[in-house]
């Protein structure tokens, strides 16, 4: 049985073009570590099987696990794409892989210390200067600084692959800021969670003890009696895998910053908190070298810190990898490799370079330019965001003259490379297994004597077998990465489970006690979190949880009024009555002013949609470009969501997906306005599920009083702002009714007027209930108590003694609500054809409510000063 | 010769600012035929940080933050220099003579001397190969000449195909430009210089410092007055590193005055900053030097 459906899973796989040794041994079999895998796959059964896929993306969706695009405007958070069938690595060759990575960690870490220091390579030829200087990751500033301890090299990234004939070749490496090691510790969850069956029988090691030392390693990179503040820079929520940088800082438990959040002082780095200054001990980067000092390095960078590096030279903060270190991203390097090993070791390489020819030389740049249609051309340095490997095979006989020229130019940045061929491993695609090709990456940590080798990466596969460029960028599929010893009987595993997190069980051992494992980590996570954040809010993230408070609520009271302008205008015939007529008029035109959707109702052209409103109300809700629509708002509220994602629980972003499917459901089906409302209506549970939420899951104290803050200023704006736009004209006595009704009820507070009063809507206790009542949950002074407190818990980062300009304003605010007379609010003069008294009142609440949030900003979010150059003195 | 020089630059700010952090390269370093005797810098308001190190080039270099609230800044370097011509005569004309084509293969022995020089032949950005560089560098580095007399011929080439004209291009101007229009400052020709030189394969830097301008009765009147100073030096194997002034069409002795040199001006920039503010700012600069 299991037989004939590996058979049907494996249908065409062996009567494709390509090499296949990963799976098959040489005698044809599958290799036994495969054997023991499709056993648990071909039991689970090709129904369970897409169930489980469709779970795994789902996880990954639900985790928010994404990866951006570049030039791609829909490609911002592009969903994370998991293989069910991982990459399988045994340990008799994992032994010889590791050894080899551990090597070349330690070799350029030697070659990293000469370049910026005695440069002895260059002196005794081995390394040839133009090599070295013409690449933009050498940085002359950089020049003589050294880290104490073993290792300059902190982190380490190769990217490797197997050949057909099973050889292991090194095709990258990483220095700077390697990414992936987030993505690889996440596919380990999903796979661990989903597919538990498949590492029965394989005792699959683990990633944590990776983790652990990259804690270690930054620890130890400042020696201190208390606990170093370790925080993690990111060039900022468009990057590529800002994901990653944000799941990295929660799982470690470090803060995640921006350039601007950090500042020089005393030629110390300090973080720039709700609470005040923090100071900064080692920064793990994510913002490549040359931008993260305008002062000395890339004058126009806006990610970096300016003043940075004489904080490394005065040796008051540590950086990893160091600046400088892209030097090392240099393949015109490694054909010295074998001669820079022999120099040091007097060994040689134990992963061989793939055959390379730096074109600096004449003899390689002759044998490169006659062999370049066989060759991959690469150029020394990559460009951030294009690719810079050419396949010589591929491209026009103009292009290849093009680029012999290039390169007879400027021989030296350019590098010739042998073109190898992957060897395929199987990967499960649609409903059956196929041969794609793979690359891994893997990582390695400074441990002080050597470097720890995480033991799995990230493998990502293609399907063309000729192309060596494998690039999230261009697509492809990721793998989870399993080194195997199915032989042994290890159990240190077992015994590590207890102290590690995210261990992965290959005993037989059942899900459940996976599940609370899991539930343990989620509990360690937690505390990490409270450690590590306490008092620390950066300014930059203060500043988006109160945009995530304020969109959210922006969000959800242009919903619920246009929800009730959508439902009196449907609710029955009554445009006949000439009442209903002004009724519809007055609520349409307010809407336009109470969601700043202008033109909209308003003016001659509105004048004409009053009667048909209902094209207006359906771009209102699903035109991306109409400023001040729905969709707008959703789009500002998800990035500032984005942008300190590291907030939300995992049920949070469920909500946050339902809500983007919900939009994407509604926007490519023609809806009857009946749909319409009930739209509005899930969006509007699901936007109070969001908020709800967040009661539970953010613990941090400022983030929390700062997101709602956010929320309660946007809802008292708004109220002020419907009241004004519905309350202050003077109507009929029927359309007056109409329009109390309709503020109530998008407020949400028609039954609470009816239960209190027990009488006829009348204006003053309408007014009394939605701007003065201390118990209506909706009632403005209600909101105007709730800033206060909260800004009230904040801390003070004046230390003048005197009352903060926007505590001050809040409390002005909150001394006239108190004092304010709901008669003296609905006095008319019966000359005029407005409530003055009231217009009066709340232009006043608005003004304050204005200015509150600049005074916030003033006080709490500092860094949005930009800096820049001054002009040079010539 | 002797020289006290006063270097004083400052910024007026529209509004107050909060932190500054600055990077001076000022401070005259010694150099061949130059003692840096004394030099000391002032600045308005006390600066909260200063840092003292050297570059990568060997450059004395300050950088210095202000940390409190300021709405100008002033910087004022005073240096006394012992000045000295360099005798190269003899050397130039022994090894000055072997053509330039040799002198480029020459940098490839494996001598110290030649591989430090070789960081100075790749282009930078300020001295890119575009907009006919290397076509205007071969009028002057024809097949086989003298190298000596190829980089002289250059220099006086600049000299009378460029216009001196202040206030015609600004530090960002792109060489190409100066290319074009064949206009620009002592900045722009020493890039001309070097891109050239480079173009051809030999190593050519920047050199930052101050010229003396003599008064006037009966003297011509040198331009650089009162400004700093640019121009190029060539490093010619078994002779060294060769100033030439294309701005004045002179070889450099006495009355050149060095502060520090790299490829080109962004490695030497005098004065340089980031400041936490939007709004505007002016700048002035006046230089003074005196013979004592």
């Amino acid at each position: 049985m299991i037989a004939t459906r590996q058979a049907s899973l494996f249908q065409n796989y062996f009567s494709s073009n390509y090499s296949y040794n990963e799976l098959l041994g040489d005698d044809g079999n599958l290799r036994p570590y495969w054997q023991t895998f499709f056993q648990s796959f071909g039991q689970l059964g090709s129904e369970e099987l897409q169930e489980r896929r469709h779970a795994i993306l789902r996880f990954l969706k639900e985790n928010g696990v994404t990866y951006n695009i570049y030039g791609d405007p829909l490609g911002l958070n592009r969903p994370w794409n998991l293989d069910v069938i991982p990459f399988l690595i045994s340990k008799q060759e994992w032994t010889t892989i590791e050894a080899g990575l551990i090597q070349r960690a330690e070799l350029f870490n030697l070659i990293l210390k000469d370049i910026y220091g005695a440069q002895q390579l260059i002196k005794n030829g081995l390394l040839p200067i133009e090599l070295v200087y013409n690449h933009p990751g050498f940085l002359r500033q950089c020049a003589g600084i050294q880290l104490t301890g073993n290792h300059q090299l902190v982190l380490y990234s190769a990217d490797i692959a197997r050949s057909p004939d099973g050889k292991i070749w090194v095709l990258n490496d990483r220095t700077q800021a390697p990414s992936g090691s987030g993505y690889a510790l996440e596919n380990r969850m999903a796979m661990a969670r989903i597919l538990p069956e498949f590492f029965e029988g394989l005792k699959v090691k683990q990633l944590s003890p990776y983790f652990t030392d990259l804690r270690n390693a930054l620890t130890e990179m400042m020696p201190r009696q208390d606990q170093p503040r370790i925080v993690i820079l990111t060039p900022g929520p468009r990057n590529e895998t800002y994901f990653e940088h944000s799941y990295l800082s929660s799982y470690l438990g470090y803060t995640l910053v921006q350039g601007d959040d950090l500042m020089v002082i005393d030629n110390y780095v300090w973080l720039k908190t709700v609470g005040g200054l923090e100071r900064v001990d080692v920064i793990l980067r994510r913002v490549d070298d040359n931008y993260c000092d305008p002062l000395e390095l890339k004058e126009d960078s806006q990610l970096g810190v300016a003043g940075l590096l004489q904080a490394v030279r005065s040796g008051n903060v540590r950086i990893a990898n160091p600046l400088g270190s892209g030097i090392l991203e240099n393949p015109g390097i490694m054909p010295f490799l074998p001669a820079i090993a022999k120099y040091y070791f007097d060994k040689p390489l134990i992963l061989p370079n793939i055959a390379s020819w730096w074109c600096g030389q004449p003899s390689e740049m002759k044998y490169v330019l006659e062999n370049i249609s066989t060759l991959v051309i690469k150029k020394i340095y990559r460009d951030s965001s294009v690719s810079t490997s050419i396949d010589g095979s591929t491209i026009s006989a103009k292009r290849i003259e093009e680029l012999k020229e290039q390169i007879k130019t400027h021989p030296y940045l350019y590098v010739g490379q042998e073109k190898v061929t992957f060897s395929s491993t199987p990967s499960f695609v649609d409903t059956k297994v196929e041969p794609k090709n793979a690359l891994f990456r893997s990582f390695l940590v400074s441990n002080k004597d050597s470097y720890t080798v995480m033991k799995g990466g990230l493998t990502r596969t293609s399907s063309d077998s000729s192309n060596m460029v494998i690039s999230n960028q261009l697509g492809g599929l990721s793998k989870d990465t399993w080194i195997i010893n199915p032989e042994s009987n290890e159990t240190d595993q077992i015994q590590q489970l207890t102290k590690n997190s995210f261990g992965i069980q290959s005993q037989s051992q059942s899900q459940s006690q996976f599940q609370s494992r899991l539930q343990l980590q989620s509990q360690q996570l937690q505390v990490a979190h409270v450690l590590n954040y306490k008092n620390v809010l950066p300014s930059h993230t203060a500043e988006n949880l109160f945009w995530v408070g304020r969109y959210a609520d922006r969000f959800l009271g242009n919903a619920r009024f246009q929800r009730t302008v959508m439902q009196a205008i449907t609710e029955g015939n009554r445009i006949q009555l000439d009442s209903n007529r002004e009724t519809e008029h007055t609520l349409l035109m307010a809407l336009t002013h109470y969601t700043f959707t202008y033109p909209g109702f308003i003016g001659e052209t509105g004048k004409a949609k009053l009667d048909n409103p209902w094209k207006e109300l359906s771009e209102m809700m699903f035109d991306p470009n109409k400023n001040g629509g729905l969709t707008y708002n959703f789009a500002l509220f998800s990035r500032a969501v984005n942008a300190v994602r590291d907030h939300w629980s995992t049920d949070t972003w469920r909500v946050l997906r339902s809500m983007e499917e919900l939009w994407v459901e509604a926007s490519t089906t023609h809806l009857t306005h009946f749909k319409m409302i009930t739209m509005m209506d899930d969006l509007i549970t699901l936007m109070v599920a969001f908020i709800g939420l967040n009661r539970e899951s953010i613990s941090r104290e400022q983030g929390w009083s700062l997101l709602n803050t956010g929320r309660k200023l946007e809802s008292s704006i708004l109220l002020v702002n419907m009241l004004r736009a519905t309350l202050v004209n003077k109507h009929d006595e029927e359309v007056a009714y109409n329009l109390q009704e309709a503020v109530l009820r998008s407020n949400d507070s028609l039954v609470n007027y009816r239960y209190k009063y027990k009488v006829h809507l009348q204006l003053p206790l309408v007014l009394e209930l939605m701007l003065l009542d201390p118990d209506n949950p909706r009632s403005l002074i209600y909101q105007v108590v709730r800033i206060k407190t909260y800004l009230e818990s904040m801390p003070n980062t004046q230390n003048t003694g005197s009352v903060p300009e926007h505590v001050r304003l809040t409390t002005e605010l909150y001394n006239q609500l108190k004092n304010a007379d709901k008669d003296f609010l609905s006095t008319l003069d019966d000359t005029m054809a407005t409530y003055e008294n009231l217009d009066n009142f709340l232009a006043d609440m608005y003004s304050y409510l204005a200015t509150i949030p600049n005074a916030i900003s003033k006080t709490y979010f500092k860094h949005t000063q930009p800096h820049r150059q001054l002009f040079t003195a010539g | 010769m002797n020289y006290k020089i006063v270097h004083k630059t400052q910024y007026i700010y529209y509004e107050p600012i909060s932190l500054c952090h600055n990077m001076a390269r000022l401070i005259p370093r010694n150099a061949n035929g130059q003692v840096c005797k004394k030099s000391t810098i002032v600045i308005d308001p006390v600066p909260d940080v200063i840092n003292e190190f050297e570059d990568f080039f060997g450059n004395k270099v300050i950088y210095f933050a202000i940390q409190h609230e300021h709405k100008s800044l002033t910087v004022t370097v005073s240096s006394e220099i012992e000045r000295k011509a360099v005798e190269q005569k003899q050397a130039i004309d022994t090894y000055g003579k072997i053509s330039w084509e040799d002198a480029r293969l020459q940098l490839y022995q494996p001598l110290l001397d030649h591989i430090d020089a070789r960081q100075y032949v790749p282009e930078t950005e300020a001295t890119t190969f575009e907009a006919g560089i290397t076509t205007y560098a071969l009028q002057s580095f024809t097949p086989g000449r003298p190298v000596y007399e190829a980089i002289y011929n250059l220099m006086e080439r600049i000299y009378k195909d460029f216009q001196f004209k202040p206030g015609f291009t600004t530090v960002a101007t792109p060489i190409s430009e100066v290319m074009k229009t064949r206009k620009g400052v002592c900045q722009d020709f020493a890039h001309v210089g070097i891109a050239c030189l480079r173009s051809v394969g030999l190593p050519a830097r920047y050199v930052s410092g101050y010229i003396e301008t003599l008064p006037p009765p009966g003297v011509e009147k040198l331009v650089g007055v009162d400004a700093s100073h640019a121009w190029f030096s060539v490093y010619v194997p078994n002779i060294g590193w060769l100033d030439f002034d294309p701005t004045n069409n002179t070889v450099p002795t006495e009355q050149h005055i060095t502060i520090g040199w790299g490829r080109d001006y962004f490695d030497i920039t005098p004065l340089k900053g980031v400041i936490l503010s939007s709004g505007p700012h002016r700048l002035s600069v006046s230089v003074d030097v005196r013979r004592v």
